[in-house]
């Protein structure tokens, strides 16, 4: 196993509060690295420092060795980091297929950029492989905005996962899901694994128990813990803050 | 998974092609405009057999503007930016137009000029309007054709309030065959050839990678950074892609009236483009030809009538937002797609 993503010292503040304060991790390759915490941790912030929407104030983001930190988050996709969204984040008016053919045409040489679509083949191989992979294949015609939440939710994870990413950054792709939805999403994950590298962001303990190799707690913007399942959930602190409350 | 693995077979057990909605669409235009083409032919025979040339010289009219409408259905269509200032690049290319070819009466001259100005101009302005979003793109742009109109009207080599005329009468030379600007069907045939090409580059353009992810920026520009793109890049792209179309077709007016005056830069200019996408149909492109057509003929008409043409359109205008929100093009569109999807559903 070797390290894909490299965290150092990641900081960012909104005025007087510290949203995420020197947060250090590895996320190692075709791992489950989950991020958990209570709501406010800095989780979903902590994600917009790593794909560069918000630029940090302090810290480093590497990716395979190469430092990424401060680039904006269209360099950062080309850098080979996917991300989705906590709230659902689509082209709502626009088709399934449209939305994956999006994603997946940066696949494609760039002169096919000007070229008809219907040249793009291997993107739109791409869709046909991930239609089917996210039990979308049906549904593929219609207007993502059209979609039931759980099927936005699972376009979501698509559309990230298209570009083929070398890190995929998954923020509650569980949010709003029914409990056999969840479990369906959690295994698609398990299997996504076997390819690339996922950074998750989950609520569902008993999700995060299941799937993750590695687990980083989070609380008021700093890491409080991180190790395997069984060592976070013996941890006294952890337990305090964390599962305390739950 | 075991859900998944279900649906998957349901799925695979007989695999449907899908139907690429905006591409059916946009072959859909395809068709509109060849209909248009046809119908353009049929009246200029029309006109040929009555020696007609007040309404050649309108059509001609009506299709010069129909290419600024083009130019504005890009931005507001296809990108989701609305700009109340597209009479800049119109204006701008009618004058580069004019001065050429008062100095060398040479058509290709006169583009190559209008392309040239309306690249670099757009280029630098779209810097400035693509600072900002929404409502201020609009003021903006609005703002830029204000100042331009402005300072036009005051430059006294420029003809200032009274425009430049006596723009003389130029030789187009196609290699085959030659048109004069002022022969009524051969300049109005020629004006409709260029129009089509402006149309078959936008339609090209707007169905590449590059054209779908404009419209990713119209549908969600949040996401489009996370799929690996620019939007500041991607939106000045089509800025000066619709400035280039606007200023090409503003070229051809004053080989048309022999002259051109500041109120190309107004914002009745830009207001009316604007107003011709929305009753054609915005995001159609066809529309813009369509509705090109409507608003002048509509204006040469209402307005040899009333002197309140102004009042007949804003209705119309007003109408056409709460009955036909989708324009023209957003009822008849429909009906070709379905006709071209023929058997296959
Ligand atoms: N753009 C912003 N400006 C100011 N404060 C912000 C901004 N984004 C987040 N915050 C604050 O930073 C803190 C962390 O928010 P964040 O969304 O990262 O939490 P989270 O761990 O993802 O929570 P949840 O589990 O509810 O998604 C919160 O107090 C939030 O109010
Ligand atoms: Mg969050």
């Amino acid at each position: 196993m070797s390290v894909v993503l490299e965290v150092r010292g990641l900081g960012v503040r909104f005025g007087g509060i510290r949203a995420v304060d020197g947060v250090s991790f590895d996320a190692e390759s075709n791992a489950i690295t989950t991020i958990i915490g209570p709501n406010g941790a800095g989780k979903s912030t902590l994600f917009n420092l790593i794909s560069g929407m918000i630029r940090p104030s302090s810290g480093k983001v590497m990716l395979r060795g190469v430092d990424l930190t401060g680039r904006p988050p269209y360099l950062m996709q080309r850098a080979g980091m996917g991300r989705s969204f906590q709230i659902t984040n689509l082209f709502f008016e626009l088709t399934v297929f449209e939305n994956l053919r999006l994603a997946a045409q940066r696949l494609e040489t760039t002169g096919r950029f000007l070229l008809p679509v219907r040249r793009s083949e291997r993107a739109l191989a791409r869709v046909h492989e991930l239609v089917e992979r996210f039990a979308l294949a049906p549904k593929a015609g219609e207007l993502a905005g059209a979609l039931s939440h759980g099927e936005q939710r699972r376009l979501e994870i698509a559309v990230a996962l298209a570009t083929e990413p070398s890190i995929l950054l998954l923020d509650e792709p569980t949010q709003g899901m029914s409990h056999s939805d969840t479990a369906d999403t959690a295994a698609l994950i398990r299997d996504l694994a076997r390819d690339v590298t996922i950074l998750l962001i989950e609520h569902d303990i008993g999700v995060v128990m299941d799937i993750s190799n590695h687990i980083v707690v989070m609380h008021q913007g700093r890491k409080l813990a991180e190790g395997a399942p069984a060592v976070v959930r013996a941890d006294p602190a952890v337990k305090s803050a964390y599962f305390g409350h739950a | 998974m075991v859900d998944i693995n279900v649906v998957e077979a349901k799925g695979t057990a007989r695999p449907k092609r899908v139907i690429d909605r905006l591409g059916l669409a946009m072959r859909a235009s395809h068709v509109l405009v060849a209909l248009f083409v046809v119908a353009a032919l049929i009246f200029a025979a029309v006109g040929v057999i009555q020696d007609d040339r007040f309404f050649l010289r309108l059509g001609t009219e009506a299709l010069i503007f129909a290419g600024l409408a083009l130019s504005v259905d890009i931005l507001l269509g296809y990108t989701g930016l609305l700009s109340l200032g597209q009479a800049l690049y119109f204006g701008l290319g009618a004058y580069v137009s004019a001065v050429v070819l008062k100095e060398v009466p040479s058509f290709w001259a006169a583009m190559a000029a209008a392309l040239v100005v309306a690249l670099v101009i757009g280029f630098l302005a779209g810097l400035i309007a693509n600072r900002v979003r929404g409502v201020y793109f609009a003021l903006v742009t609005f703002g830029l054709a204000q100042v331009a109109a402005r300072a036009v009207y005051n430059t006294r080599s420029l003809g200032a309030s009274d425009g430049l005329i006596g723009v003389p009468v130029v030789p187009i030379d196609l290699g085959v065959i030659t048109v004069m600007s002022n022969s009524p069907a051969g300049f109005f045939l020629f004006t409709l050839g260029f129009i089509v090409v402006l149309y078959a580059v936008c339609a090209y353009l707007l169905d590449t990678p590059f054209g779908r992810v404009l419209l990713a920026l119209r549908a969600n520009e949040r996401r489009v950074p996370s799929l690996g793109y620019s939007t500041r890049n991607l939106r000045l792209s089509a800025y000066v892609l619709a400035a280039v179309i606007a200023s090409l077709s503003g070229a051809l007016y004053p080989m048309l009236r022999g002259f051109v005056s500041p109120e190309l830069l107004f914002f009745t200019t830009s207001g009316n483009a604007v107003i011709t996408v929305v009753i054609g149909g915005v995001g159609t492109l066809a529309g813009a030809l369509y509705g090109g057509v409507i608003l002048t003929v509509l204006k040469s008409v209402i307005g040899s009538l009333t002197e309140h043409h102004l009042i007949v359109i804003g209705l119309l205008f007003m109408a056409t937002v709460i009955f036909l929100p989708k324009g023209i093009m957003g009822v008849v569109r429909p009906l070709i797609e379905r006709m071209l999807r023929g058997g296959k559903r």
